[in-house]
C-alpha cells in the first residue's frame, strides 16, 4: 500500500436518499390521512359525499348527541369494554406471574396455550363459543339437562366480557411476561430473605413492580375492546346488545337507509375519544416500552416455588385452556363436520362434508379464501418492508420530519377498524379515478396496511434499535449513503425481526375483517366478510367450515414459521 | 495532501453548548489527540469531521478541500468525505466476512475486482491479519477485530484517519502493545489522524500534538512534552499526571525568579514564572514524581509535613502528605518513612497558574 494519498475523487452521483425518503414519508401521510379527510368533510356536511351540493353544518353532531340510542349505545360500550378490561388484565396478569415466575410444570407448553388465542380471528371465537356455551350450545344443553334450567346466557354482556376476556388474555399476559423477564428477580430473593412467604412476596415485591406493564395492557385491551366488532355482534345481536362497532355496522349496512351525517360525525368522536386514550397510553409509557418481545431471556431465573399449590395451579391453568380455547375451539370444528351437533344426537351418525362443500363449491366463498390468502401473503410482503423502511427513517436517518412520521406511523392504533374501512370506501367513491381500483383485492390490501402499520412498525423498531449506531456510521463513512447502508447493512442485520413482523402480518391479515367490511365488494371478499353474510344468512354449519379452514391456514403459516425460524 | 483545519466549530444540543468555537490545525501526516474527560466535546468534534454531525458554526476543510462552511450551508455528508474511521465498537458489520468488510467501501468506488483483492491483501499483510478474508468478525479476538477495523479505515487511502477511542475496549495488557503498534502503523503511512481518548498516558505515549479539551472548549494545544511539563491551567495539569495544588501569593519578584508564599511562613522559589506581580495570588502545581525527601535540611523549597496515607503502585508508592501549605501527593521510587518529613519542591518543577479557575 502506498503511503501517498491521492486527492479526494470528487464523488459526482447523485444520492437517491431524499427523493425515496421523501417518496416513504408522503406515501405514509397519503395512506393516514386517505381514509381520515372524507369522514371529516362528511361530519360536517348537509348532504351525503357523492352528492355536489353541500353545505357545512353540525347538524350530524347535534342530530347523533341528542339521540336516546346513540347514549345506550355508548353506555354498553363502555360497560362492556370496562368489564373485559377487568376481567382480561386480572386473568393475564395471574397467569404471567404463575407461568414467568413459579415452579409450574410444563411452563414452555403453558405458555404457548396462554398465548394461543391471540392468533386466533376474535370472530372465529365468537362462532365457537356460541357452539359451546350459546343458547343451544353443546355444554349449555347438556347443563340444563343437568339442572333443569338454563346454566348461563352467554348473550349478555357478561357473556360477551367473558368471550372478549379470552381474547384478550394474551396482551396482558404478553406485555407482563416481557416485565417480568426483563426485571431482577434477586428483589423477590431479598424479600424472601427479609422473611416474606412466597405469595406476600409476590404481592409486596413483584405485582407492583408490574404496575406499568399493567397500566399499559389496561388500556390497551380497554381502548381494542372499545372498538371491538366481532364479538358484540355475533353474539350480542341476538340480544340486542349494541356497541360502537356493531352499531355503526348496523347503520350503515345492515340497516335500511343510510344516514352518512351520522356515521361520520359517531366515527369522528369515536376517533376522537380513543386518540385520547392511546395519548394517555403513550404517556405513561416510555418509548421502548411501547414494543413488547417474547421470549429471549438473558439469564436462567430461578423460579419461586409454589409446594403442593403448584399442581393446583397447573390444574387451574389447565382447566382455563380447556374450557375458554380448546372446547370451543374442537365445538367448532365438530360442528363444521356434521349436519347437526347436540348432546343428543352421537356426532359420527351425522357426519357430512356438505359444509365444505358448500365453501369450496361456491364461486364467491371459495374466492375469499384465495384473496385472503393473497392479501396476506402479498399484502404482509410489502406491508412489512414499508412499515421497515418507516421505522428505519424514524430511528436511522437524518431525514427531517422523521419525528413526526413516528407519531404518524402509530397513530392508526386509535382508528377503530371498521372506521377505517368507512373511510377508504368514502375517499374511493369520492376521489375520482380510483373507481378501478376500488372493488379490488389492492383496496382492502392497502386499508390492511395501513391500519396495521403501528404493529408492523412495533415488530421490527426493537431490532433495529438494537443494532449499534456505529454499524451504520461506519458504512456512512466508508462511502455508501443512506439507501445504501440501509440495503447492505441494516436491512440484512434485521433479517429475521423482518421475518416474524412478516408472519405477524401473514396471521393478522388472514383474520383481519372489521376494515373490510364496508370496502369489499363482489369479487374481494375475504374470509372474515363472508363468515359474517354467511352467518346473517343463518348458515352456521358453512360459517363453522369457513372457520375451520380459517384456523387451519393459520395453523399452517404458524407451524411453517417456527419450522423456518428454526431452521436459521 | 495537505493540513485538516478546524475554524471556529461551535455544535449545540437545544441549550448545551457541546463544542464551544473550536479551532485546530492538524498538520498533514501528524497524529493529533483530542483529550478530555467523557462530555468535554472530543467525540462531537469527531463527528462532525466525519460528517456525522452538522455542526452549528464553524469551517472544516482538508488540503483546499470544504467539507464543511455552516456560513455557507455547505455540508458534504460523511459518505463523500473519503475519510477513514475507526469507532470504540470497531462497527465491524457482523454479516459480512473480514474481506467483505474491506471491500465495502472500494466496491462503491467501483474499483476493479482485482485491484481489490490486492488492496484487501496488502493491507491485510500490513495490519499483521494476512489470510484471514475469510473469517467472520465473530471468530476474530478483540485485538485482531481492532486491527481489522484499522484496516477498514484506510484500505480505501483516505485522506484523514478518524480513531475514536479505538484501543479502549481492549485488556489493559493487549492496549499497551497496540499503543506502540498503533503509532508504528501510523507513521508509516503518513495519514493525518485525529485520535479521541480519555486516557492521558495514551494521548501522551501516540501523539505528535495533544488537544486537551474540557466542557466544549480547547484549553491547551501542544505537544505531549510541553502539555505535561508546562500545563496552562489548573484543568490541565489536574486532568494530565497526579498533580497537587497549592494556593499561594507573589511575595517578590527578581531575576526572572519568583517568590511565592504558601500556607504563612513558607516560602517556594520558582524558576519558571511567567510576568506576575508581587501580592498577585497564585496556584501552584507540581507533579507528584517531582517532589522529593529532602535530605539537605538547608536545601531550597524544603517543605515539613507528615505522611498520612500511602499506596503501593508496583514500581514506585505514591502517598498523601499534609503540609501547612496544604496536601500533597507524592509519588517516590522508595518508601517515605512514617510520621514527619521533609520534602523537596524543586524551583523548575513548579508551575504557575492563575488562580481560582473553575474546574
Amino acid at each position: 500500500m502506498t503511503a501517498t494519498v491521492e486527492a479526494a475523487r470528487p464523488v459526482t452521483r447523485r444520492s437517491l436518499d431524499l427523493p425515496v425518503q421523501v417518496a416513504l414519508a408522503a406515501a405514509t401521510v397519503a395512506l393516514v390521512f386517505f381514509p381520515l379527510v372524507p369522514i371529516l368533510v362528511q361530519a360536517f356536511s348537509t348532504r351525503p359525499l357523492y352528492d355536489p351540493v353541500r353545505a357545512f353544518t353540525l347538524s350530524n353532531f347535534t342530530r347523533v348527541l341528542s339521540s336516546g340510542a346513540f347514549w345506550s349505545v355508548v353506555g354498553t360500550t363502555v360497560a362492556f369494554a370496562a368489564l373485559t378490561t377487568v376481567l382480561a388484565v386480572t386473568l393475564g396478569t395471574a397467569l404471567a406471574v404463575l407461568v414467568e415466575r413459579t415452579d409450574l410444570p410444563a411452563r414452555g407448553l403453558l405458555n404457548s396455550l396462554v398465548i394461543l388465542p391471540f392468533y386466533v380471528s376474535p370472530l372465529v371465537l365468537a362462532f365457537a363459543w356460541a357452539v359451546i356455551y350459546g343458547p343451544q350450545g353443546y355444554l349449555t344443553i347438556w347443563a340444563r339437562q343437568l339442572i333443569g334450567r338454563d346454566p348461563w346466557n352467554l348473550y349478555s354482556i357478561p357473556g360477551l366480557a367473558v368471550v372478549s376476556m379470552v381474547y384478550y388474555v394474551p396482551y396482558t399476559y404478553l406485555y407482563c411476561t416481557a416485565a417480568l423477564s426483563l426485571s431482577d428477580p434477586q428483589v423477590e430473593d431479598a424479600a424472601r430473605i427479609a422473611g416474606a412467604g412466597p405469595l406476600r412476596a409476590i404481592r409486596a415485591v413483584t405485582l407492583p413492580l408490574l404496575r406499568p406493564a399493567i397500566t399499559y395492557s389496561a388500556l390497551l385491551t380497554f381502548v381494542s375492546a372499545l372498538e371491538l366488532l366481532s364479538i358484540p355482534l355475533v353474539l350480542g345481536t341476538p340480544a340486542g346488545i349494541r356497541v360502537l362497532a356493531s352499531y355503526l355496522y348496523i347503520l350503515g349496512i345492515a340497516g335500511g337507509r343510510i344516514d352518512y351525517g351520522a356515521i361520520a360525525a359517531i366515527s369522528v368522536l369515536t376517533v376522537a375519544i380513543v386518540t385520547a386514550l392511546v395519548w394517555v397510553q403513550e404517556r405513561l409509557v416510555s418509548e421502548e416500552r411501547r414494543f413488547v418481545t417474547t421470549g429471549g431471556r438473558a439469564s436462567r431465573i430461578r423460579p419461586m416455588e409454589l409446594g403442593t399449590l403448584r399442581w393446583l395451579a397447573f390444574a387451574f391453568v389447565m382447566a382455563y385452556f380447556t374450557f375458554a380455547v380448546l372446547l370451543p375451539l374442537i365445538g367448532i370444528v365438530a360442528q363444521s363436520a356434521t349436519a347437526f351437533l347436540s348432546p343428543l344426537i352421537n356426532p359420527l351418525q351425522v357426519l357430512t362434508w356438505d359444509n365444505y362443500r358448500l365453501i369450496l363449491e361456491t364461486e364467491a366463498y371459495r374466492r375469499s379464501i384465495v384473496n385472503s390468502l393473497i392479501i396476506a401473503t402479498l399484502g404482509g410482503a410489502i406491508g412489512i418492508l414499508f412499515m421497515a423502511f418507516i421505522s428505519l427513517m424514524s430511528y436511522r436517518s437524518e431525514f427531517p420530519g422523521r419525528r413526526a412520521l413516528t407519531y404518524l406511523a402509530l397513530y392508526p392504533r386509535a382508528i377503530p377498524g371498521i372506521i377505517v374501512g368507512i373511510g377508504f370506501l368514502w375517499a374511493f367513491l369520492l376521489i375520482p379515478g380510483l373507481g378501478a381500483v376500488r372493488n379490488t383485492i389492492w383496496a382492502l390490501m392497502a386499508a390492511f396496511i395501513m391500519r396495521y402499520i403501528p404493529l408492523g412498525f412495533g415488530a421490527v423498531s426493537p431490532a433495529i434499535l438494537r443494532i449499534s449506531p456505529e454499524l451504520d456510521r461506519a458504512a456512512r463513512v466508508a462511502g455508501a449513503d443512506w439507501l445504501g447502508t440501509t440495503r447492505r447493512i441494516l436491512l440484512p442485520l434485521v433479517r429475521p425481526a423482518l421475518l416474524s413482523g412478516y408472519i405477524l402480518l401473514v396471521i393478522t391479515f388472514l383474520k383481519e375483517y372489521s376494515s373490510a367490511l364496508f370496502l369489499f365488494a363482489r369479487g374481494s371478499e375475504v374470509i372474515g366478510t363472508t363468515m359474517i353474510e354467511l352467518w346473517r344468512q343463518g348458515n352456521s354449519g358453512p360459517v363453522a367450515a369457513l372457520a375451520s379452514i380459517q384456523i387451519v391456514l393459520t395453523l399452517v403459516v404458524l407451524a411453517a414459521s417456527s419450522a423456518l425460524l428454526r431452521r436459521r | 495532501m495537505g493540513d485538516l483545519v478546524i475554524e471556529g466549530l461551535v455544535k449545540r444540543y437545544g441549550p448545551v453548548l457541546a463544542v464551544d468555537n473550536v479551532s485546530l490545525t492538524v498538520p498533514a501526516g501528524k497524529l493529533v489527540s483530542l483529550l478530555g474527560p467523557s462530555g468535554c466535546g472530543k467525540t462531537t468534534t469527531l463527528n462532525c469531521i466525519a460528517g456525522l454531525e452538522r455542526p452549528d458554526a464553524g469551517v472544516i476543510r482538508v488540503a483546499g478541500t470544504i467539507l464543511t462552511d455552516a456560513s455557507r450551508r455547505i455540508f458534504l455528508p460523511p459518505e463523500r468525505r473519503r475519510l477513514g474511521m475507526v469507532f470504540q465498537s470497531y462497527a465491524l458489520w457482523p454479516h459480512m466476512t473480514v474481506f467483505d468488510n474491506l471491500a465495502f467501501g472500494l466496491r462503491l468506488q467501483k474499483l476493479p475486482r482485482d485491484e481489490i483483492r490486492r488492496r484487501i491483501a496488502e493491507v491485510l499483510e500490513l495490519v499483521g491479519l494476512g489470510g484471514m478474508e475469510r473469517r467472520y468478525p465473530y471468530q476474530l479476538s478483540g485485538g485482531q477485530q481492532q486491527r481489522v477495523a484499522l484496516a477498514r479505515a484506510v484500505v480505501s487511502q483516505p485522506a484523514v484517519l478518524l480513531l475514536d477511542e479505538p484501543l479502549s475496549n481492549l485488556d489493559a495488557k493487549v492496549r499497551e502493545q497496540a499503543r506502540f503498534w498503533l503509532r508504528e502503523f501510523q507513521q508509516r503511512l503518513r495519514i493525518t489522524t485525529v485520535y479521541v481518548t480519555h486516557d492521558q498516558a495514551e494521548a501522551l505515549a501516540i501523539s505528535d500534538l495533544v488537544a486537551v479539551m474540557s466542557a466544549g472548549k480547547v484549553l491547551q494545544y501542544g505537544p505531549p512534552r510541553e502539555i505535561y511539563e508546562r500545563p496552562a491551567t489548573r484543568f490541565v495539569a489536574d486532568f494530565i499526571g497526579a498533580t497537587s495544588f497549592l494556593d499561594g501569593i507573589v511575595s517578590d519578584r527578581s531575576n526572572g525568579q519568583l517568590r511565592v508564599r504558601v500556607g504563612g511562613e513558607i516560602e517556594l522559589c520558582v524558576t519558571s514564572a511567567p510576568t506576575r506581580q508581587p501580592g498577585e495570588p497564585v496556584v501552584l502545581a507540581v507533579r507528584a514524581e517531582r517532589i522529593a525527601l529532602a535530605t539537605d535540611g538547608n536545601a531550597v523549597n524544603i517543605v515539613p509535613g507528615v505522611k498520612r496515607s500511602q499506596v503501593y503502585l508496583g514500581s514506585r508508592y505514591q502517598s498523601l502528605v499534609e503540609t501547612p501549605a496544604g496536601t500533597l501527593r507524592v509519588e517516590t521510587a522508595i518508601e517515605l518513612p512514617d510520621g514527619k518529613v521533609h520534602l523537596k519542591l524543586p524551583p523548575e518543577s513548579l508551575v504557575v497558574l492563575p488562580p481560582e479557575e473553575g474546574s
